[in-house]
């Protein structure tokens, strides 16, 4: 996780996730004498700013170095997971991604890049930008029904992905790409590019891409497109939304996330109540994916416990693979390449509540609904 | 839009970005026109300037975009930052000098510029630190008041950028050319040696050059904040190294060539961004970099670097 820089806020909801799941587990006793210790490795630089795939690599290496590692629970970003996955895959540790959700990583396509170790050990509790990127722009033609776009996206492995994935269902759905360009994440003026964007009278702006281009992207639209449609994928349903952008730059900006809203449900309440009562910040969807994630991980070492077999890496990946349990968010199981069974795009808006807490991406964000399936 | 309307629209954000990049390669080139040292933590002291800023008016009152001040009261309070800000970055800079260059000052080699290098280094983590990386929501106190003339917008904040840029650059110009201290900064540039002869006092001028230039690179950051709303402690890396282009193209050691080298790099970077693309930026401006290095190595205005026979 970037636990330091520009993600730092939405990364530590979901590593509070994990860690409640793992603290549960320890107090029930229900490891049989075995405690389960939690190594939290950050994966932010300075240089980056943000996360850094190369902090993610070395930190895979020092996974998978640990035989006591059984399983491990991340990354938050794609890039950093395309990082990690060859070294994860060569040792058959298994990692559950609470968030990360750039296709290629289970692509069977890519599988000689990211799965040289042949068995899937990349298993995730959200869906992809497979589905992120291409119902959210059947929700800009079918909801929105705007009639053109602009996309953007942050040069990152997610944002690119995110936004390929946007751009090219929203020419399927008849909406008019009006251009595709790409931010440098580490510089401050976007203005050029957004009076590019304002010449085009485009009619709606699509951002693939996490918080560092995000912060300066919102403000900055906000002075030059401000009447036009805006939206963005997971990257930026995060509280730097409101903390670092602000309103009423955020205002009615769109964003999705890779999984179903449960936060609000009225079944998860007492979870919710003993979250925030352990950490004093209000969760979100992904601390709720993370807690799954790491269920799913708890799940698979008492299996393995069960079936006798030896407790290494290798035996609770083969475990995850077959696992089955109702997690928060509903029931969970994964495909043969270590995606989610179930796949849901939820949509959300920004939308200032004066009386809430600026980072409490709950009230200061109204729950659309969930994007249309092609 | 019309196509000439947009093409303005790009100049006017070009020449806003450019006064940035302009005020902060001033900085580079006082201080390599007199020491012939190239001062990378230049950088940080503009970011180090953006901070102060944010505190300043913070204890103001401003949070964020919450309030908006109009007429005397605004520009009072924009005032006192711009002073508290400029003071505080100009007396970093001298500090820096006097503590980590002065002892090295003889020492040949680049000895020098890599002690720029920590002392960047070290500012840099010490605010990351501070802020635990995040980018902060920078106060906007100033009404967001624009005006439009034929399709192209000119907001309140752009014309309030050039007005203060070019009073700091012609007060700084008209500092170097017509006063005493300017005369004797000249001449140190020239020849040190030859000027600690005459009775001007090296140390003191080296000393004046470092709070000039670190105060511009201050008022730089509070700059910055106001426009692009937001500090956070990596700013002064990517501005910087433009800004070092821009004193590179203009002419290192040259005043009005790191002007006209800030507003060129602004203006590369917009038209760049819309005739061919955004992510082309960074491409062109650090291929002219090296182009001006290879092929014009004394910039477009000249070198005014010490001429030591």
């Amino acid at each position: 996780m970037p636990l330091t820089g520009a993600d730092a806020e939405a990364a530590h909801l979901i590593l509070n996730g994990a860690l409640l799941a793992i603290k549960l587990a320890n107090s029930s006793g229900e490891l049989k004498g075995i405690t389960l210790e939690p190594m939290v490795l950050n994966n932010a630089t300075a240089t980056a700013g943000q996360y850094d795939p190369a902090q993610a690599a070395t930190n895979a290496r020092k996974l998978v170095g640990d035989k006591k590692v059984l399983a491990n629970v991340g990354p938050e970003m794609s890039g950093s997971g395309k990082a990690m996955a060859p070294i994860l895959s060569m040792a058959d540790l298994a990692t559950i991604t609470p968030s990360s959700t750039a296709p290629a990583l289970t692509d069977p396509q890519f599988a000689g890049e990211f799965v040289p170790g042949g068995k899937p050990i990349y298993f995730r509790t959200v869906t992809t930008d497979a589905y992120q990127g291409p119902n959210m722009a059947n929700f800009y033609a079918e909801t929105l029904k705007v009639p053109s776009v602009y996309v953007l996206d942050d040069s990152g492995a997610y944002g690119v992905g995110l936004a390929d994935a946007f751009a090219a269902q929203a020419k399927v759905k008849g909406i008019k790409v009006l251009g595709r360009d790409r931010l440098d994440p580490k510089a401050a003026d976007y203005s050029a590019v957004l009076t590019k964007i304002k010449a085009t009278n485009a009619a709606s702006l699509y951002y693939g891409g996490t918080m560092q281009a995000a912060v300066k992207l919102v403000k900055q639209s906000y002075q030059i497109v401000p009447d036009i449609k805006k939206g963005g994928g997971d990257g930026i349903l995060s509280p730097e939304m409101m903390t670092a952008a602000g309103f009423p730059a955020a205002e009615g900006w769109y964003a999705t996330n890779a999984s179903p809203h449960v936060v609000d449900d009225p079944k998860l309440a007492s979870w919710v109540a003993l979250y925030s009562k352990t950490y004093g910040v209000q969760p979100d969807d992904y601390a709720i994916t993370s807690y799954d994630a790491a269920l799913v991980a708890i799940a698979a070492i008492k299996a393995v416990i069960k079936s006798g077999k030896p407790l290494t890496a290798s035996n609770v990946r083969n475990a995850v693979q077959t696992v089955k349990i109702n997690g928060l968010q509903g029931p969970i199981s994964f495909d043969k390449y270590g995606d989610l069974s179930t796949r849901v795009v939820a949509v959300f808006q920004f939308k200032q509540n004066k009386a809430a807490p600026l980072a409490d991406m709950d009230k200061q964000s109204i729950y659309i609904g969930v994007a249309p399936q092609s | 839009m019309t196509g000439s309307a947009i093409f303005l629209q790009q100049i006017i954000n070009g020449v806003s970005l450019g006064a940035v990049y302009a005020l902060l390669a001033l900085g580079f080139t006082l201080v390599y026109g007199i020491l012939e040292l190239i001062n990378f933590a230049h950088f940080s002291v503009f970011m180090v300037g953006a901070f102060v800023a944010l505190v300043v008016l913070e204890a103001f009152g401003l949070q964020g975009q919450s309030v908006v001040m109009h007429g005397a009261p605004l520009v009072l309070v924009l005032l006192v930052a711009l002073v508290v800000t400029m003071v505080a970055s100009g007396a970093l800079g001298v500090a820096i000098e006097r503590y980590t260059l002065r002892p090295m000052r003889n020492v040949k080699g680049p000895m020098a510029m890599i002690t720029t290098i920590g002392v960047s280094y070290i500012l840099f983590n010490l605010v990351l630190l501070a802020t635990n990386a995040q980018a902060i929501n920078f106060p906007d106190p100033m009404p967001q008041a624009s005006y439009h003339v034929g399709g192209v917008v000119i907001r309140l904040k752009e014309i309030l950028i050039w007005i203060v840029s070019a009073v700091l650059m012609i007060g700084l110009n008209l500092f170097v050319k017509r006063t005493k201290l300017g005369k004797a900064m000249r001449a140190v540039a020239q020849d040190a040696e030859a000027a600690r002869m005459m009775g001007v006092d090296v140390d003191n001028v080296v000393m004046i050059a470092f709070f000039a230039g670190s105060a511009l690179a201050g008022a730089a950051g509070m700059i910055f904040g106001l426009y692009y709303n937001f500090a956070q402690y990596s700013i002064g890396y990517t501005a910087g190294l433009r800004a070092f282009t821009a004193a590179v193209l203009g002419g290192i050691g040259n005043v009005p060539g790191a002007m006209l080298g800030g507003i060129v790099i602004g203006l590369i970077e917009t038209l760049g961004s819309q005739y061919i693309a955004a992510r082309w930026a960074d491409v062109i401006i650090f291929s002219i970099l090296i182009g001006t290095l290879v092929f014009r190595p004394a910039g477009l205005l000249g070198m005014l670097a010490p001429n030591r026979s």
